[in-house]
């Protein structure tokens, strides 16, 4: 394997509310272009951490660094560009797809436009369709393509498949899986199902009570863990 | 919301023309229109209505509380000194800011924004108004003053919770342009207007109904004490554009203001734990 240089660095993070630490003391490199999947029990500060992240909350303690540079020497408009965050239930402005895209980016052409709800998989033809009339899961494709509107590095996807019908999971699954590939994305994604971190493929984080137990391929992490707590996980005792 | 400070006793005062129709009733009348008083309670009684307490102490406290600032008013209008005159206009903006900072539960410690807002707004509006229209005199300045005190406490008190009530319940979509790279102005930007517009809706009602629903109050005050009813009227169009230049000052000031507490340099919403 050759030596890469981290895209995205998390350096002994942690955070803590009301004296109780959500997040501790966290560190892991993100390669560029490759998929994660965080996965842990509900409470276990997945959230937290993607929120940290992309810096929507500040660290108690520790750094993120982006392209080796710290995340607070960025501005926070261009750092937040960067690393794109789809939420656990997206908010799409009530006004048409392309309003949203355009929010986004206001420089996007109707062509480029078009170009991400194909990557999205959404008919280019519908662009202008109002939002509100959008199905659950039309509205996180629009969510994924408004989050790409801002050409990101990285994508932090927190459960994005948590609100959908089980129908529809695998076809928004398949979705990212190819975003992936078209645009050569850095994706961390959030689940808290470890098949669907299966399906994803990459590597995997798993984290109990704010702190990272495991690390490895998603296979090793969920299927051959080397800690208790890891063990624990995969007999669903955690979950 | 009412409009209960436009129709304030104290208006009469505006009223100085000495005409024969003029009505200035004396401590007998007053006592007389007590029956009303006694009459009310008595039906209250009858019906069983739990009020009679309630009404036996506001009959008395307004009695007690507006013959006190009668008499305040007069010492005052006498000496009519511009310090006296500042000072009590800035008392009425601290006992308005911290009555209504009671009023706004949804963003804590509101009382420096109030009166901040409520004294520039003011402080404003007095100023042209002095300077255009209204002589600096005590008995004029001091019960318009306490008008526009009123309404800018009200609008900045509204706008306030809306705001606070919004960006607690708006929390997703501010925090979805944020992290589409979105600075916190523009994130806020919807939020900002309909706050500061909910702060002016009472004032604006109020103009558009003015003259068709119920006479104001400091037309009437001004009727009653014997003026011309054309006099009385420009005096009330001129009291309305007044209020809705200090409304909309005091809006805009206080929204300005509290929206910076719920984020960081970094543009983070923070976390409000009400
Ligand atoms: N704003 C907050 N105030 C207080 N506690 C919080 C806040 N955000 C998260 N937490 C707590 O931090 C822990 C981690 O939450 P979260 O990151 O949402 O977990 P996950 O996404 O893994 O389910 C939980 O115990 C949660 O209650
Ligand atoms: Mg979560």
């Amino acid at each position: 394997m050759s030596e890469q240089a981290p895209l995205l660095s998390l350096n002994s993070l942690s955070r803590e509310i009301k004296k109780r630490k959500i997040l501790d003391n966290i560190s892991f490199d993100f390669l560029a272009g490759k998929t994660y999947t965080i996965i842990g029990p509900s409470g276990a500060g997945k959230s937290s951490l993607l929120r940290l992240i992309n810096r929507l909350d500040e660290p108690t303690d520790g750094t993120v660094l982006l392209n080796g540079k710290p995340a607070r020497e960025y501005k926070p408009e261009h750092l937040r560009c960067q690393i794109g965050f789809l939420f656990q239930t997206p908010h799409l402005f009530e006004k048409t797809i392309s309003d949203n895209l355009l929010f986004a980016n206001r420089s996007l052409s109707i062509d480029e436009q078009k170009h991400l709800l194909e990557i999205v998989q959404i008919n280019a033809s519908r662009l202008h369709e109002p939002v509100p009339k959008l199905s659950v899961g039309e509205k996180q494709r629009v969510a994924l393509a408004r989050l790409l509107a801002t050409k990101p590095l990285v994508a932090l996807l927190d459960e994005p498949t948590s609100a959908l019908d089980p129908s529809i999971t695998e076809a928004i699954e398949q979705t990212i899986k190819e975003i992936i590939n078209l645009t050569n994305l850095t994706v961390i994604m959030v689940t808290h199902n470890p098949d669907q971190a299966l399906r994803m493929g990459g590597e995997s984080l798993l984290l109990v009570d704010g702190k990272l137990i495991e690390t490895g391929h998603v296979e090793h992490v969920i299927n051959n863990p080397s800690t208790q707590l890891g063990r624990q996980y995969r007999s669903r005792d955690l979950l | 919301m009412s409009y209960s400070v436009l129709s304030t006793p104290l208006l009469s005062i505006l009223a100085t023309t000495t005409s024969d129709k003029m009505v200035s009733p004396n401590l007998t009348q007053v006592g007389y229109s007590a029956l009303l008083v006694l009459i009310s309670i008595a039906i209250s009684r009858f019906w069983k209505l739990p009020v009679a307490k309630d009404m036996a102490i506001g009959s008395v406290r307004t009695f007690a509380q507006l013959v006190a600032v009668g008499y305040a008013l007069k010492i005052i209008f006498d000496i009519d000194s511009a310090w006296l005159i500042a000072l009590v206009l800035i008392i009425m903006t601290l006992v308005g800011a911290h009555a209504a900072s009671g009023s706004v539960r949804e963003i804590r410690k509101s009382f420096p924004i109030l009166f901040l807002a409520m004294s520039i707004g003011s402080l404003i509006t007095i100023g042209l108004m002095s300077l255009l229209v209204i002589p600096f005199q005590a008995s004029y300045i001091i019960p318009l003053g306490g008008m526009i005190i009123s309404n800018s406490m009200n609008a900045a008190a509204l706008s306030l919770t809306r705001l606070g009530a919004d960006l607690s319940q708006q929390k997703l979509a501010v925090e979805s342009a944020l992290a589409l790279g979105k600075t916190w102005q523009v994130a806020t930007r919807s939020i900002v207007r309909e706050s500061a517009r909910t702060g002016m809706i009472s004032i604006l009602n109020f103009m558009k109904t003015v003259g068709i629903v119920a006479l104001p109050g400091a037309m009437t005050g001004m009727i009653l004490a014997g003026a011309e009813p054309l006099d009385a009227v420009y005096l009330q169009i001129i009291v309305a554009y007044m209020l809705l230049m200090a409304v909309t000052l005091t809006s805009i000031i206080a929204v300005a203001i509290a929206i910076r507490r719920f984020f960081t340099s970094y543009h983070q919403l923070i976390e409000t734990d009400n």
